[in-house]
């Protein structure tokens, strides 16, 4: 599984990082940062968390 | 307490209900699950149908909340709830169909409240609201040829409505018994979205005896004072009100909300969440993304695991897009005084600033800024996440 973030659409509210702060982090400037494009098995649960809590759907998810 | 392998019926498939389904799987949970949705439309997030949605930026479709699909999922659409027994442990959908289960989450969310719930519908004419995905897909469409709007109410989403129709160079009024997002907000923020407002060209009427909706031509018209107003269009957005009416006869506390306790519980084998659920003492409905998304989770460990289960954290957060202003909202609301610039500079209208009381924060607001819900709750002296 593969999450991917469109930059074009994220607003920096940072739902998804707290929902899965092992995969995505807010940089110092507050620009996304996906820490890892591949998601675990272990990681899955939280990775689909995240891309739900983002309310202008800026995250995906690849199977 | 819920067995694992126990039915659950979620109730209102909205990010409330879409979070509990995929919280009692990660929660261990195996049994049967029945999502219940009155729309027919698949789940959609509704922030983006007042912004991006709403101007034509975004097509409808980037809206969608995803949900995996799972065999222990029935999806119910187009199929309300209509009763709930809870001595029987039933809940009955208006197709008739009877849905027994161990285990109950309430998330039918809020409608729109109209000015006729108020009272003052005099027109004998439906009202324009936004609420729903069809909604918004109405009125986005109608704003394209529209010169001229009127809305009603000058609360967030009202003031959001003139956002982007005044963007679209559409002439707009708003007509409102306060100042923009006063009492919600507090006067800074208020004066500080009436300016851009007024900036942009949005004229503004106040007067607290109250707008009455009128008939004028065969069109809806709204009165305020002695003035009459008119345009293409009139646009209620006075607020909201649960959906609880599917409830009457339950026994449930369903005022101002559905009551629930500090876990977010209603008896030991039903939960509430989201704009429905009433929290706290005295009890108050919380109608924004953040809560829906903490108060589901809350409400299904509880469902699982009773009292071991941690108690609800009431963390504040909402945000809004005004004109040219993108607000990040952390704490309780409304804030009083002047704040405190952490960051950045309010008169190039990019700053972290904060109010306090007695040296304590209790409220933050991001403007123009992009800045971690985290750090924003920091800012705001709200409590860390108990439920990550
Ligand atoms: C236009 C708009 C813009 C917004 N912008 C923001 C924003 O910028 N920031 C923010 O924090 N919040 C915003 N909000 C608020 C936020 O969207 C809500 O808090 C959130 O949608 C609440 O989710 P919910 O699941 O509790 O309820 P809802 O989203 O109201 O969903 C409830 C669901 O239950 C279904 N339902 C109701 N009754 C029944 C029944 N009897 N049987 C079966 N199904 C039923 C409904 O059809 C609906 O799908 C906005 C809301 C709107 C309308
Ligand atoms: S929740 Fe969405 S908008 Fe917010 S930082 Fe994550 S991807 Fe961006």
């Amino acid at each position: 599984m593969k999450i991917s973030v469109d930059r074009t659409r994220c607003e920096g509210y940072g739902f998804c990082e707290e929902k899965a702060p092992t995969l995505l982090r807010l940089d110092s400037d507050d620009e996304l940062e996906i820490l890892s494009e591949e998601v675990g098995d272990d990681q899955q649960d939280r990775a689909r968390l995240a891309v739900r809590s983002c309310p202008v759907a800026a995250l995906r998810l690849e199977e | 307490m819920l067995p694992p392998d126990g039915t659950v019926v979620v109730v209102g498939a909205s990010i409330a209900g879409i979070t509990a389904v995929e919280e009692l799987t990660a929660r261990g949970h195996t049994g049967p699950i029945v999502l219940v949705e009155a729309e027919v439309s698949a789940p959609y997030a509704k922030p983006p149908l007042s912004k991006a949605v709403l101007s034509g930026a975004a097509e409808p479709e980037s809206a969608s909340i995803p949900l995996a699909e799972s065999a222990r999922i029935r999806r119910v659409r187009g199929d309300a709830a209509v009763r709930l027994d809870v001595a029987g442990s039933t809940v009955g959908l208006a197709s008739g169909e009877p849905l027994p289960f161990d285990g109950l989450v309430i998330a039918t969310g809020a409608r729109a409240r109209t000015v006729a719930d108020l009272g003052g519908n005099t027109s004998g004419l439906e009202e324009r609201v936004l609420r729903t995905l069809d909604d918004a897909r109405r009125l986005r469409d109608e704003l394209r040829t529209a010169s001229a709007i009127v809305i009603v109410g000058a609360g967030v989403l009202g003031m959001e409505l003139a956002s982007v129709a005044a963007s679209m160079g559409i002439a707009v009024t708003v007509l409102s018994n306060e100042a923009p997002l006063l009492s919600q907000c507090g006067p800074f923020v208020s004066a500080l979205v009436e300016r851009e407002a007024r900036a942009h060209g949005v004229e503004l009427v106040t007067d607290p005896s109250g707008v009455t909706l009128v008939e004028r031509g065969g069109r809806l018209a709204a009165r305020l004072g002695s003035t009459v107003y008119e345009g293409d269009l009139v646009v209620s957005a006075v607020g909201d009100r649960p959906n609880i009416e599917w409830l009457a006869g339950s026994g449930l506390v369903c005022l101002p909300g559905v009551v629930v306790d500090s876990r977010c519980r209603v008896t030991d084998r039903i939960v509430a969440a989201g704009d429905v659920a009433a929290f706290g003492s005295p009890p108050r409905r919380n109608p924004h993304w953040s809560n829906a998304l903490d108060q589901a989770r809350t409400a299904v460990a509880a469902l699982l695991n009773g009292d071991e289960a941690p108690e609800y954290l009431a963390r504040p957060y909402f945000w809004s897009d005004q004109f040219s202003l993108a607000l990040k909202m952390g704490g309780h609301t409304p804030f009083l005084g002047e704040p405190d610039v952490l960051a950045g500079s309010l008169d190039d209208l990019d700053a972290l600033v904060q109010w306090r009381r007695d040296g304590v924060p209790y409220g933050a607001l991001a403007v123009n800024r992009r800045i971690a819900i985290s750090k924003l709750h920091l800012a705001a002296g709200n409590p860390t996440a108990n439920i990550i």
